[in-house]
């Protein structure tokens, strides 16, 4: 018989449907004490997607604040607040999470395994991360600030040196941002560890190295660069804490300590922290592109090798946040062309993404749409990227909303529309039942539209030097239209939102059922159940190739007579 | 299921599945995370040599602990020797060496509190003092905290060791936290180095 | 623990619907306990000492707690499962292949020219430029140093809105920057003449003689007015159009005349590592011959 060689033969099971019966109260208490790597993913992606609302709500206010000159609707105090939180939530709370809820539910997926390799850690993670966010948010209740009331943080997301020092940031409120950080950093270490174990350990047989999803091997390399990326951070916030209340002079210019090494070392954190973010984007990309042009990925080891490559660059290019400090000559000249030399990696993932839909069969359903305008924003930002990396131009620009819009156009031109093909693209894995399209297609047009409106036109209050973090500005300046419309452009990015999350929630009742394979996709989660049992596969599978489905579903031709 | 007669799968050679066991790799991760974080305070020391505004200086107050760095890299070789043993499943050894270990880093962690309680109530030295004594504290702290963490969890296996609950087959997990021990012992080499002969 | 699991699953040989059990790692509150108890331990910090002491003790029940779920063996969750083959099919049956012909590498030439006819051309052209711009000189201002100046005004010490008369007279410091420019830049452009004829489709010499040196001119006529004012003033462009396309002609036409050599990316791998086997090179020869 054939099927005594088929490489994965059975995965479904027809256990009885336990959850139904239980009440909420049970439901929730699984919930709570679970480790299975599915029910932790998606704890993640809700956290995430909470705090993507959250830090948005906190953005509009800005936006509102900034629409037109000499605006007093909020105070500055409350606006130093509102874009220290927007920062920190959208990178820490928002990011990071996204990170480990795409790998906490798709790498065991992908790569054969049961759970994660350590499933306890796991759960560990993410309750540091919770309730690392809850004591950041606790700040706007519990801290103690200037004022003596409830005060939010106000230094920033990257929180300079002297400027969180007791003299000058007195109060808790800084003690909460450092202590909040730590809390989740931890939890971030621990999902990293447990990330790179599970894709080393956990490989199903036949999985190589070499044929591992682009997806599970980006966020690999993600996790190994968060390993060596959040640490830093944890070591800083350490010291800031050991000042703020041992009397330790890390930073205490009065002692002979300087501020300039706190910038050195959060920008060690904090650059790599941004191609952490940007990772699961390419690992997204990677696995929708190919399944909707019809063609398996181009230039694979290629990808791979861009992947790592980029991984290491970017450790070596923090500085080019700090041009304008003052830097020897050959210092600048170091980081210019470090800087420069990440457009190669990246330039080849852009290249090999084009080059799996020249002459595919494209389908634009949500998820494509979302990647193909993500690859054209991606360039983009990369192209005001390398401009900003030229010291000149830089010491120019610096602290403009040009740079606002330079990054801005990476997190959402990039990440934001990623996240959204993303869930587009394994809701229905998730959930058993498929996202509304129309829906689907408003919500990507009118994000679309709104994100161009806000963040081409930032560049161009950064040209006629509008500096960040002022709170309003006089109406003479020549900003006031420009900013009216990034506001508006805000507004629309919000509705588009809300349609998203309204499509969420009606499509979890009323949506259409998706069946295990709804996108015909080759990797192994569309080889099992929608949504799938707790322990994923009944039996272990084998592959054979990088698209273990393709074999398959196309006996006749299969991937590993090519490889 | 497909009844096609073609085959499926790649014919021939079956070679065996190997993947590195989880324990070690993440292990590994947890070392290279926490190189990370000693990298920065060691870049802090480093960068903060001779730049106190006041003293006492490290040349003035600090020794060399030559006894107690013996004592904590000796603790390596021991905790090998109880590794070794204990993959052969020779029980008793394995406690000997393992609680050779333990008495080594005890002795390592009496000696860093002598050390302190000198340098703060001798030489009037505090992590306020000055510079020095901010970077000094840090980074030899943080290694004692590790030291510390270590050795709870030496002590734990021992516990266990002597109600007689670690047999042979734990000796996987056994060297995964040898593994932690080995990278505390060459972290002090790093810190040593910087603290006590360069830094001096 | 997981890896057990797998290998008791990994050697079941039955087909068919049957039932088996899976272990998975039992559900546990204590890390939530431990994750908890360490936020509340830092919280203590910001709020009362109290909540730190709280915070450890969860710490120390969480990990206790943790450690018995782990020790001396994991805890685990036996699942039963009905295992049922599920067919994996798609309605996609029909696999087009794309097919890349050769040609699609024409973009790469075959053939290229060496380094040296660029070099050649450059030369050759910056020699066939110079008598157009004397004779320009000549008929305009009766100097035929006014050019030279016009071109190596910048090595002229202190020279800040000079006259015309001063421009017309001999600067020694001119002449040398004005020759350093003049041939640097003519034999780069000859080097991109070099590299860029074989990949212009038809009529090489058309294109980079006269197409190229008409927009290069339009380009630097729009351009000079921003870049450098002052020179702008004194350029005649008619006479400037004149002498680069005089340039174009006569580098394309030398570059033209070179023997061509085939570039190193169509050569075999063989050779491009540097390993000298000339019956290779005769074989191909014959290959291309024959195409």
């Amino acid at each position: 018989m054939a099927d005594q060689t088929l490489p994965i033969h059975g995965s479904l099971d027809l256990t009885p449907p336990r959850e139904g019966e239980s009440t909420w109260l049970e439901t929730l208490h699984s919930w709570v004490i679970t480790v299975d790597h599915k029910k932790l993913g998606l704890m993640y992606m809700m956290l995430a997607i909470f705090f993507l609302l959250v830090g948005g709500a906190e953005v509009l206010l800005i936006r509102i604040q900034l629409a037109v000159p000499n605006n007093h609707l909020i105070s500055p105090q409350v606006f130093n607040r509102l874009f220290t939180m927007h920062g920190t939530t959208m990178v820490f709370l928002v990011g990071m999470p996204l990170v480990f809820a795409w790998a906490n539910y798709i790498i065991p997926l992908q790569i054969g395994a049961r759970d994660m390799a350590f499933p306890r850690l796991n759960a560990f993670s993410f309750w540091l991360t919770a309730f690392g966010a809850l004591l950041l948010y606790f700040s706007f209740l519990g801290g103690a600030g200037l004022y003596g009331m409830g005060n939010a943080p106000d230094v920033t997301w990257w929180a300079y040196a002297p400027l969180t020092a007791r003299a000058f940031s007195p109060g808790n409120a800084t003690d909460y941002w450092a202590l909040a950080l730590l809390v989740t950093g931890f939890g971030t270490l621990g999902g990293a560890i447990n990330i790179i174990a599970t894709t080393f350990s956990m490989r199903c047989k036949g999985m190589t190295l070499m044929r591992m999803p682009l997806f599970t091997w980006l966020l690999l390399v993600d996790s190994g660069l968060l390993l060596v990326t959040i640490t830093p951070l944890t070591a800083a916030q350490v010291m800031l804490l050991l000042d703020r209340y041992l009397g330790a002079h890390f930073f205490d210019t009065q002692a002979g300590g300087q501020a300039i090494l706190w910038m050195h070392f959060f920008w060690i954190f904090g650059h790599p922290e941004v191609y952490v973010l940007v990772f699961p984007a390419f690992a997204i990309a990677s696995e929708v592109i190919p399944v909707f042009s019809r063609k398996a990925i181009f230039g694979y080891p290629a990808m791979v090798a861009a992947g790592v490559g980029i991984g290491f660059v970017s450790l070596g290019v923090w500085a080019h946040h700090m041009f304008t400090v003052g830097m020897t000559s050959a210092g600048n000249a170091f980081f210019v062309l470090s800087t420069m030399l990440v457009g190669i990696p990246t330039g080849i993932k852009i290249f090999n993404w084009v080059a799996t839909m020249w002459g595919g069969k494209l389908r634009f359903a949500t998820p494509m749409l979302f990647s193909t305008a993500f690859l054209f924003q991606f360039l983009a930002a990369g192209l005001t990227g390398i401009m900003l990396s030229v010291a000149p131009w830089n010491w120019q620009l610096h602290g403009s909303y040009f740079v606002i819009a330079h990054f801005h156009y990476v997190l959402v031109g990039a990440i934001v529309f990623m996240v959204f093909a993303g869930i587009y693209y394994w809701f229905p894995k998730a959930t058993g039942r498929m996202m509304d399209e129309k829906l689907g297609k408003w919500h990507f047009w009118l994000f679309l539209i709104g994100f161009h409106v806000t963040f081409d036109t930032m560049h161009f209050l950064g040209f006629e030097g509008m500096p960040r973090w002022i709170y309003t500005y006089p109406a003479d300046r020549g900003w006031d239209h420009l900013n009216l419309v990034v506001s508006i452009g805000g507004l629309i990015q919000g509705v588009a939102v809300l349609i998203f999350a309204y499509n969420l929630v009606s499509s979890l009742f009323k949506g259409k059922i998706a069946g295990n394979d709804p996108w015909d996709a080759w990797t192994l989660e569309w080889s099992t159940a929608s949504p799938p049992p707790v322990y994923n596969f009944a039996t272990d599978p084998v592959v054979h190739s990088r698209r273990p489905l393709w074999d398959i579903k196309h006996p006749e031709d299969p991937d590993w007579k090519y490889e | 299921m497909s009844a096609t007669a073609i085959p499926l799968v790649p014919g021939g050679h079956e070679q065996t599945w190997h993947r590195p066991s989880r324990g070690r790799v993440g292990m590994y991760c947890l070392i290279i995370g926490e190189c990370a974080i000693f990298t920065i305070f060691v870049v802090a020391y480093v960068f903060y040599i001779g730049k106190s505004l006041n003293g006492p200086t490290p040349a003035q107050v600090l020794e060399v602990p030559i006894f107690n760095t013996i004592c904590l890299l000796s603790s390596s070789v021991t905790i090998w020797l109880a590794e070794r043993a204990i993959e052969r499943g020779i029980l008793r050894t394995f406690g000997l060496w393992w609680a050779a270990t333990i008495a080594l880093g005890v002795t390592f962690l009496i000696g860093t509190g002598l050390e302190w309680y000198k340098l703060i109530y001798h030489d009037g030295l505090t992590i306020r003092t000055n510079l020095f004594g901010t970077t000094f504290y840090s980074i030899v702290g943080l290694h004692a905290t590790h030291v510390v963490v270590g050795l709870t969890m030496l002590l734990l296996v021992l516990l266990f060791t002597l109600t007689g609950h670690v047999r042979e087959e734990h000796s996987e997990r056994i060297q995964v936290l040898a593994l932690y021990w080995h990278f505390v012992d060459a972290v002090w080499v790093v810190v040593f180095t910087v603290v006590y002969i360069v830094g001096r | 623990m997981g890896d057990n699991a797998r290998n008791n699953m990994s050697d079941h040989e039955e087909r068919g619907a049957h039932t088996e059990t899976i272990h998975l790692p039992a559900p546990t509150a204590w890390p939530l306990v431990l994750a908890f108890g360490f936020t509340l331990l830092c919280a203590g910090l910001v709020t009362n000492g109290f909540i730190s002491v709280l915070g450890g003790v969860l710490m120390l029940f969480g990990v206790v707690g943790w450690f018995r779920q782990v020790l001396p063996h994991e805890a685990h969750e036996d699942i039963p499962v009905v295992v049922e083959t599920i067919a994996i099919q798609t309605t996609r049956r029909q696999v087009e292949k794309i097919v890349v012909p050769e040609e699609d590498r024409a973009h790469l030439p075959v053939e290229t020219y060496p380094i040296v006819a660029g070099i050649k051309g450059g030369l050759a052209g910056s020699i066939a430029m110079i008598p157009p711009a004397l004779l320009y000189g000549l008929i305009a201002q009766h100097s035929i140093w006014y050019p030279v100046n016009l071109l190596g005004g910048a090595g002229v010490a202190n020279w800040r809105n000079p006259s015309t008369a001063d421009i017309a007279a001999f600067h020694w410091q001119g002449l040398i920057v004005a020759s350093i420019i003049h041939f640097v830049t003519c034999v780069l452009v000859g080097l991109l003449y070099g590299a860029m004829l074989p990949m212009l489709p038809r009529r090489p010499v058309l294109l980079g003689g006269i197409v190229a040196p008409v927009l290069w001119t339009g380009l630097l006529h729009s351009t000079m007015g921003v870049v450098n004012p002052v020179l702008d003033e004194h350029i005649a462009w008619g006479w400037f159009l004149v002498s680069q396309v005089i340039f174009g002609v006569v580098a394309g036409l030398v570059v033209a005349r070179q023997e061509r050599i085939r570039t190193s990316q169509s050569l075999p791998f063989v050779m491009r590592m540097g390993i000298e086997t000339p019956g290779l090179i005769h074989e191909h020869k014959e290959e291309d011959d024959g195409q």
